[in-house]
């Protein structure tokens, strides 16, 4: 019996954590990660219609403050954000995991509250 | 639960007898402070600086209480043997647990929300606005705090109180690394890596300085999640202490 309750326990464990699904960077569907405003160096910015490519251009949108020297206007990520943005609450596809894995630690509390509750003390 | 109820206020009032819920208070307030008086030689966006380091210098707070204020509850019963005529009449060993647990949650709430204020005032001090998500913010790591306590009380019943402190400082630290930063620690590893993570609490749930700091709007149902994620695993952590306890032979 006790050997039930270890694999039960361990296996509720392993699924609650379910970690390989939950890390952000690793799970988030295409449009999460596509949203960042990109292009590569030689391309023409679509925003403003220049070219990133010279070395002695000035910083072509407001400031020049993000990684990649110049930032989009409001509504569009800058460049190098997307740390920012794999963050739990900017990401809604993993929050019904955080429900998932609450309720199951939830269980296990119970199931151990319980388990060990039955001994003599 | 009248006995939980009252053994909660008896620790409650203890722990405020205690100093270093004081000291504690004290170092987290002067960091407030410092936070407040680093010049910001013209650099705009001086709001953001003081409310993302200060909601940084509370969550180390909830640390600092949690190790503060439970570290030594259960050793310095067991060594008084005050424990013995507690649990010999009127607490069963759960109720123990959940009346320590209960009495040191509330303080550190209270310590919390002192702490909270502090950062308002600096925030009102310094001419700036005062986010609407800064209590919400606060709550959550009030839930991380509730989860580090209840990790302390964990270790408390089977370390020592110097060995609880750099534990559950390296619980709180792994605890906020995604997958792949823990992967990192050890890449030769990555399945033992994968494995150790599945069992750690993720800790990144509770962070929302960065989206308030930068002025983002939060979902009211993702507060409500994250504090049903950490009561949860609180919950867990409550339970495996129990078992622990239960398991004691405490002649």
């Amino acid at each position: 019996m006790k050997t039930f309750h270890f694999v039960f326990i361990l296996s509720l464990l392993c699924f609650a954590g379910c970690a390989t699904d939950y890390d952000v960077a690793e799970v988030a569907p295409e449009e999460h990660l596509d949203q960042e405003h990109h292009h590569s160096d030689v391309e023409t910015c679509e925003d403003c219609e220049d070219d990133h490519g010279g070395s002695s251009e000035e910083p072509h949108h407001e400031g020049d403050s993000s990684p990649s020297g110049h930032n989009h206007g409001s509504g569009v990520r800058n460049h190098g954000t997307q740390w920012f943005f794999n963050q739990p609450w900017a990401a809604p596809f993993i929050w019904s995991k955080l429900l998932r894995d609450g309720l199951i630690f939830l269980l296990l509390a119970v199931l151990l509250f319980l388990i060990t509750g039955r001994k003599k003390h | 639960m009248k006995a939980v109820f009252t053994f909660s206020l008896m620790t409650l009032r203890m722990l405020f007898r205690r100093r270093t819920l004081w000291g504690i208070m004290l170092v987290i307030l002067l960091g407030l402070a410092g936070i407040a008086s680093v010049p910001t030689f013209d650099v705009s966006n001086q709001g953001r600086f003081i409310l993302d380091f200060g909601l940084f210098g509370i969550e180390v707070g909830a640390l600092l209480l949690a190790l503060g204020l439970a570290a030594n509850l259960y050793p310095r019963d067991r060594e008084t043997r005050t424990i013995m005529p507690l649990l010999a009449v009127p607490l069963s060993r759960w109720q123990y647990l959940l009346g320590r647990f209960f009495g040191a949650a509330l303080v550190q709430a209270a310590a919390l929300v002192v702490s909270c204020l502090g950062l308002m005032l600096i925030l009102l001090f310094n001419g700036l606005p005062i986010p609407g998500d800064l209590l919400p913010a606060t709550l959550l790591i009030l839930v991380e705090g509730w989860f580090l306590l209840s990790s302390v009380f964990f270790f408390s019943f089977f370390t020592s109180p110097p060995l609880n402190w750099p534990l559950t400082t390296m619980l709180f630290i792994v605890s906020q690394m995604s997958v792949s930063e823990f992967v990192l620690l050890m890449p030769s590893a990555p399945g033992a890596m994968r494995t150790i993570r599945l069992v750690l609490p993720h800790a990144d749930v509770f962070h929302i300085k960065d989206p308030i700091a930068h002025g983002f709007h939060i979902e009211p149902v993702y507060f409500l999640i994250a504090v049903f994620y950490g009561l949860c695993y609180s919950a867990f952590m409550l339970s495996l202490a129990l078992a622990v306890f239960r398991g004691r032979d405490l002649k």
